[in-house]
């Protein structure tokens, strides 16, 4: 008899769920395959009812570094269900698993890095900062709002076609063209962070009641001198500091 | 109070397990946590100004493979609880005073808080080890509870800091009363100061090609609007 080892949707659900867990046990031994393991453990024992080719599995995954971006790991886990059925249903060896793994998780990792750490989360983050005037405390909520839109659309989709196409994800991620939009995203956070550097410093200029042309311009001077020299983590601590440091003593000498 | 400190001990708990464990939904982001940080201990202003201040600080700052930059949600949760505790102790709206002093105490927190993410992933490895043990012996269920016990010392650790710099607030407020004039009014002025720093910084942390460009255009924009409707003069 032929078994068709399909996982059901509500498997695939659970294990998507848990894919949001992927960095709850991180440790610098395994790194991410603790979380790995954890997610996949319904998908595995539903697809080998003998325990101990269920542990032959969990020992697959769990006993192999795995680390990648939290938000791109959901396509790895989508991918590795994707040959965990074909492995179960003895169309692959148990090495194809792993081979997926060690060839996309550090492509993938970059691929996150850089677009939402790098180009959404700060274009996010510094454009509703920048909407504060407006907005008030609820410009916390448009953060939220604008980057969870993305983020849990890519998460969800990377999910779906991870677990559709296995190896064929690189292909249909190149098609998405994500490096496109990081340009975009980080000039849309220059320019706010820009933006509410010159407004911070006219608004609190106001309040002072001394020259604002002079207070807005020495707040500029400074953004831009911080944006010049503070290069490495000293000198970001320093720039803070230092400047700090002038202001109160001009303000307790005025 | 006990109240506020319980609220600030339990959403700095759960933040840090948001920003590292579960999600990652950007709750944990200095201006969402900060605001919410206020909202919480009712003065919404200070958790908001804190915020924006260290949102622009660490813009451009992630943890890459496994190495860890500053922990940007420990100094945002503590110093919105400090400077929101210390009006609430005084019955008054936040100061630019405080809020200057709330993130030049509490930015440091941000390297403390990464040497403990280091401590707690060091020691999760003990978890890993229980892990495979269960493993072998079939205890599936087992190997599941390991990456859930790896959540447990982050929210005690980054909870009890939270509680402690609440705390912080209530006991400081005496000594906020007593400062000399000339030193309120100079933390008073730090904070556009602050506030400048950080926005240069997070032009750079933007990484664009044309961040100078954009940036300049950008505030030139802003302040030939403030100009023209009068609040630029």
């Amino acid at each position: 008899m032929t078994v068709t080892k399909t996982l059901a949707r509500s498997v695939r659900l659970r294990v998507f769920w848990r894919s949001l867990f992927i960095q709850a046990g991180y440790n610098p031994r395994g790194q991410q395959s603790l979380g790995l393991t954890y997610a996949l453990l319904p998908a595995l024992k539903a697809l080998y009812p003998d325990p101990r080719a269920e542990g032959e599995a969990v020992q697959r995954h769990l006993a192999t570094t795995f680390n990648t971006h939290p938000y791109v790991a959901t396509a790895m886990v989508g991918g590795i269900l994707h040959h965990e059925e074909r492995i179960a249903r003895g169309e692959a060896p148990p090495a194809s698993a792993q081979h997926f793994k060690a060839s996309l998780m550090g492509p993938l990792a970059a691929l996150g890095d850089g677009f939402f750490w790098f180009s959404l989360r700060p274009a996010c983050g510094a454009l509703s900062a920048a909407l504060y005037p407006w907005l008030g405390v609820w410009c916390a909520l448009l953060f939220l709002v604008l980057f969870n839109a993305v983020h849990v659309t890519a998460r969800a989709r990377f999910f779906l076609l991870g677990y559709r196409h296995g190896d064929g994800i690189v292909a249909h991620l190149s098609r998405a063209n994500i490096s496109r939009w990081g340009e975009r995203l980080r000039a849309v956070a220059a320019a706010s962070a820009g933006a509410l550097a010159a407004y911070l410093s006219v608004v609190f200029a106001n309040r002072s009641g001394l020259s604002v042309p002079l207070l807005t311009g020495a707040c500029l001077l400074i953004a831009v001198l911080s944006f010049a020299v503070a290069v490495g983590r000293g000198a970001r601590w320093a720039a803070l500091y230092g400047s700090a440091l002038l202001a109160i003593v001009a303000g307790a000498l005025q | 109070m006990v109240v506020h400190l319980t609220l600030a001990g339990l959403w700095g708990g759960l933040l840090a397990l948001e920003r590292r464990a579960f999600l990652q939904a950007m709750f944990s982001r200095p201006l969402v946590a900060a605001t919410g940080t206020g909202l919480l201990l009712e003065d919404a202003e200070s958790g908001l100004f804190v915020g924006l201040v260290f949102e622009l600080y660490w813009l451009g700052s992630a943890s890459l493979g496994g190495v860890h930059q500053d922990h940007e949600t420990l100094p945002s949760v503590c110093a919105a609880a400090f400077a929101s505790t210390v009006s609430a102790a005084a019955h008054s709206p936040g100061t630019t005073a405080i809020w200057s002093l709330a993130i030049l105490l509490f930015a440091p927190m941000g390297i403390a808080g990464r040497a403990i993410e280091n401590a707690l992933d060091t020691r999760a490895v003990r978890y890993l080890g229980e892990a495979m043990t269960s493993a072998e012996g079939e205890n599936f269920r087992r190997v599941a509870r390991q990456n859930l016990w790896g959540m447990w010392p982050h929210f005690v650790a980054f909870g009890l800091l939270s509680f402690a710099a609440a705390a912080a607030g209530y006991l400081f407020e005496p000594i906020e009363r007593d400062m000399p004039r000339a030193l309120l009014r100079g933390l008073g002025w730090a904070y556009p100061v602050i506030a400048s720093v950080a926005a240069g910084l997070a032009v750079r942390g933007s990484s664009s090609k044309k961040a100078a460009v954009l940036a300049s255009a950008a505030a030139l924009a802003v302040l030939a609007t403030l100009a023209v409707t009068g609040r630029f003069s």
